[in-house]
């Protein structure tokens, strides 16, 4: 197998012409073709999409590893497509060369019952204990709407350090902040980190399962509602890989207006994320300061949308609502009085020696380990990689066609300092971006047609920088018209490893600062 | 200042005091710093609605805790309070019949210390075993210097007696223009401490949820219901209790007043001022600062240590 093949481009569904997917003959074909797009071609692991494809003509379950180019605004998506004898559903597994693939694959294994051979981990990651053996939620036999009865359980084998002096302390999945349950298993030595395991999906709540069979127009309320804070950029992206299967043309007001509500929903959340980590480190005005201005915001929001999240704002075509003159002065007004008074907090953050101290060289994620672990969004710029999906892969008012140039913030230290600064500058740029859009508004309709059943049998692929990062989503319809599998590989789903790693370099009570300085979503992940 | 010294009545009616009014400090703190935050912020008597709560509850304990484990809250209660009953409020002078002295004081505050952490490890969490660890980690830096403090200024007065070592000093004089140049480092050692020994930010922090950050809370996370409502009264009695250590080391004004009802109104007026003063300056100090890396913390006692010693050293040459 060489580059060759993995560039010798079929059309098997794909919506887009940018995008390209190579069938492998067999499975074990896949590490090479794998090997020849991360190493020759320095591509990503974007994400692994299974789907039970028994009943078609085919009768498999196939697998679909998709790839993105690390090189800046280069917008393409390549799949590796492997076809899974549904009598003996194994393929080779990727994670030792490409440990981005783990949690794909491990949750492939606990979803499908594909059996990554040769995984280092043979632990469930989505099923929790209980969860019958043999039973697969998203091959199209099971019934979703099915109660599966709770077997007894063995206690879940977390990875335990042993040695001389060595304890365990378990964090959760219930903790005493209103936070997501996530449960954290920290082996330690004194205070310092020897390990940490996480164990997520507590919030698994089968989202793709049901939409599956849904109308794509119904689809998208669930799809938003994945989690509260990226509504617009997970409806967004919804919306974009729908768009690109029934190739609805967007108008550019409704691009703009997008764009104007994603850029609304980072800052909130950057704003607000911010004042998250002066809680992390005991910094009681920024923590309040930094809740006062995410209020204000969410309360421009609600004025703009009717919504303190912009839910509904961005619907498949295009926008529901105009933002008009009376809507968008008084938010100006909102933007330039929180901006400055952002800076204000942010001139104190950095003006004082007992917040930077904590901040500096806590948590630090090194540029390797992040590009291993496909590492996205705040968390990478801040240990140095240059990627950014409104740049690499253009959406919403990024694909008109002058689009608006954006700064993309990095750092090089990696630590919970660089991951704030980092924020800070995207928080300011957001402002900046939003004003541009404002400016550039023109009269126009507000949405494209979206023919009446979408066509079938197709697939989309949208990648959205949402405020943690990039999300791709992967929507492909049935013969109807119909979802026939839908897949979000939020950001969190990446970086929710490496926020394990970064606590390996700090010391247990400096973890809640590492852990609000990545702030990720559990619901993004769990799904 | 009578013949015949202090009446015991008014060193119990004191502890009284300090005991009741131990929670208002705390809401007092807590309203300063909502305030300085740009927030509204509950009301100052807020830690009282509190303790009526928690002592209206239940108690769920853990199942590894022993018999021990439900003897603490009262214990930590006790022994607080005792020392509440060592620190001159009203009137300053020697006490008829001494109850205890200075070191007594710090003893009783070490013994409750001890008794928390020792109750947090009985009850088996994770959390408790980490805060007590992390308490007897701090404790051993705080407390030797509290002595030191009291010693620098105990030498001078020949007693460690603290009603009568405020008398003695309160004749001779408290006003900051007299004082010498131990005085101050005495005192900056007492502002350096003040936050830890209470459990405050730059060392711990009273308002997180976070276990794996805490200190002081996170021996009190097995407790509930009447146990956590002593233990969070011995907390706002700690707290007065060493700011009137504070005051009685360092600003005895109002204890030597007339006698009678009028001295008896001048020094708790006096004594309000003081301490709302230095609750003014912990509120201050946990609004400006982050609390320090966990590791950090011994330097910055330390400072507070180098304090101590030089006046110490200043006394005795």
């Amino acid at each position: 197998m060489d580059c060759s093949v993995a560039l010798r481009r079929s059309s098997l569904g794909d919506a887009r012409a940018l995008d390209s997917t190579v069938r492998l003959d067999r499975p074990n074909d896949l590490p090479a073709a794998a090997a020849a797009l991360t190493l020759q071609q320095s591509m990503a692991l974007a994400t692994v999409v299974a789907t039970d494809e028994t009943a078609s003509a085919d009768g498999d379950l196939k697998v679909r590893y998709v790839f993105e180019p690390t090189a800046p605004a280069d917008d393409r998506f390549v799949t590796l497509l492997v076809s899974v004898d549904a009598a003996r559903p194994e393929v080779p597994s990727l994670t030792i060369a490409i440990p981005a693939a783990n949690w794909h694959e491990r949750e492939m294994r606990d979803l499908f019952g594909i059996v990554p051979v040769g995984h280092p981990d043979p632990r469930p990651l989505v099923v929790h204990d209980g969860w019958p053996a043999g039973t697969f939620p998203l091959r199209k036999a099971f019934d979703g709407s099915r109660r599966v009865p709770v077997h007894p359980a063995q206690e879940f084998p977390h990875l335990v350090v042993e040695g001389e002096g060595v304890f365990e302390i378990p964090v959760g999945p219930i903790h005493a902040g209103i936070i997501e349950p996530g449960h954290f298993r920290f082996s330690s030595v004194g205070e310092s980190v020897l390990h940490l395991d996480a164990r997520l999906f507590y919030t698994h709540r089968g989202l793709e399962k049901r939409m599956e069979g849904l109308s794509p127009l119904d689809a998208f309320y669930v799809a938003e509602r994945i989690c509260g804070v990226c509504s617009v950029a997970h409806g967004l992206g919804y919306c974009e890989a729908l768009e690109q299967i029934a190739g609805a043309a967007v108008p550019p007001r409704a691009r703009l207006i997008r764009s104007i509500a994603l850029e609304l929903e980072r800052l909130y959340n950057h704003v607000g994320d911010v004042g998250n980590v002066c809680a992390g480190a005991a910094f009681h005005y920024g923590t309040a300061t930094g809740s006062r201005l995410k209020e204000r915001l969410q309360q421009a929001n609600e004025r703009l949308a009717g919504n303190r999240f912009l839910r509904e704002l961005v619907i498949p075509g295009g926008v529901r609502l105009d933002l008009s003159t009376d809507v968008l002065t008084p938010l100006e007004v909102t933007l330039r009085e929180v901006l400055s008074e952002f800076d204000e907090l942010m001139g104190r953050i950095e003006a004082n020696p007992s917040v930077v101290d904590r901040l500096d060289e806590t948590g630090v994620l090194s540029h390797q380990a992040a590009l291993d672990l496909a590492v996205t969004g705040v968390a990478a710029r801040a240990s140095g990689i240059d990627r950014d999906a409104r740049r690499d892969h253009p959406h919403a008012a990024f694909t008109l066609a002058n689009p608006p140039r954006l700064q993309v913030a990095t750092a090089a230290e990696g630590d919970a300092m660089a991951r704030v600064s980092v924020r800070a500058l995207e928080a300011r740029e957001s402002v900046r971006l939003i004003r541009e859009f404002i400016r550039r508004l023109e009269p126009g309709s507000l949405r494209g047609n979206l023919p009446e059943p979408v066509p079938g049998g197709r697939i989309g692929i949208a990648a959205i920088e949402s405020p943690r990062g990039e999300a791709v989503h992967w929507l492909r319809t049935d013969r109807d018209g119909r979802v026939e599998r839908y897949h979000l590989r939020s950001p969190s789903y990446h970086n929710w490893p490496a926020v394990a790693l970064a606590a390996e370099t700090a010391i247990i009570p400096d973890f809640p600062l590492v852990n609000k300085s990545f702030e990720l979503c559990y619901s993004c992940t769990d799904r | 200042m009578t013949a015949k010294g202090l009446p015991v009545w008014l060193m119990l009616a004191e502890m009284a005091l300090l005991v009741v009014a131990g929670p208002l400090i705390t809401g007092v703190i807590q309203k300063v710093k909502a305030r300085l935050q740009s927030r509204e912020g509950a009301g100052v008597l807020q830690p009282y609605r509190d303790l009526a709560k928690l002592f209206r509850k239940g108690t769920v304990q853990s199942d590894s805790a022993s018999g021990f484990f439900r003897a603490v809250p009262v214990l930590v209660l006790a022994a607080t309070t005792a020392a509440a009953a060592l620190v001159p409020v009203l009137r300053a002078g020697p006490p008829a019949f001494p109850l205890g002295d200075a070191l007594m004081l710090l003893g009783l505050l070490a013994l409750a210390r001890f008794l928390t952490a020792v109750g947090a490890l009985d009850a088996g969490g994770a959390f408790g075993g980490m805060g007590a660890s992390r308490e007897m980690m701090v404790a051993p830096l705080i407390e030797p210097v509290l002595m030191m403090v009291v010693f620098s200024s105990a030498i001078f007065a020949g007693t460690t007696e603290l009603r009568a070592l405020a008398a003695y000093r309160g004749a001779w004089t408290s006003w900051i223009v007299a004082w010498r140049a131990a005085d101050f480092l005495g005192f900056a050692a007492m502002l350096v401490l003040l936050p830890a020994e209470t459990g405050r930010i730059p060392v711990d922090n009273p308002d997180t949820h976070l276990e794996l950050t805490m200190l002081h809370e996170g021996m009190l996370l097995e407790h509930s219901g009447p146990g956590l409502g002593c233990m969070l009264l011995a907390s706002h009695t700690r707290q007065i209790v060493t700011l009137g250590l504070v005051s009685a080391l360092f600003f005895p004004v109002g204890h030597t007043g007339a006698t009678g009802g009028i001295g008896l109104l001048a020094g708790a007026g006096a004594f309000a001022l003081e301490i709302s003063l230095l609750a003014l300056f912990l509120a201050l100090v946990e609004s400006s600062y982050a609390k320090l890396r966990l590791f950090r913390v011994p330097p910055y006692l330390g400072v507070g240590f180098a304090c101590a010693l030089t006046a110490l050293a200043l006394r005795i040459l």
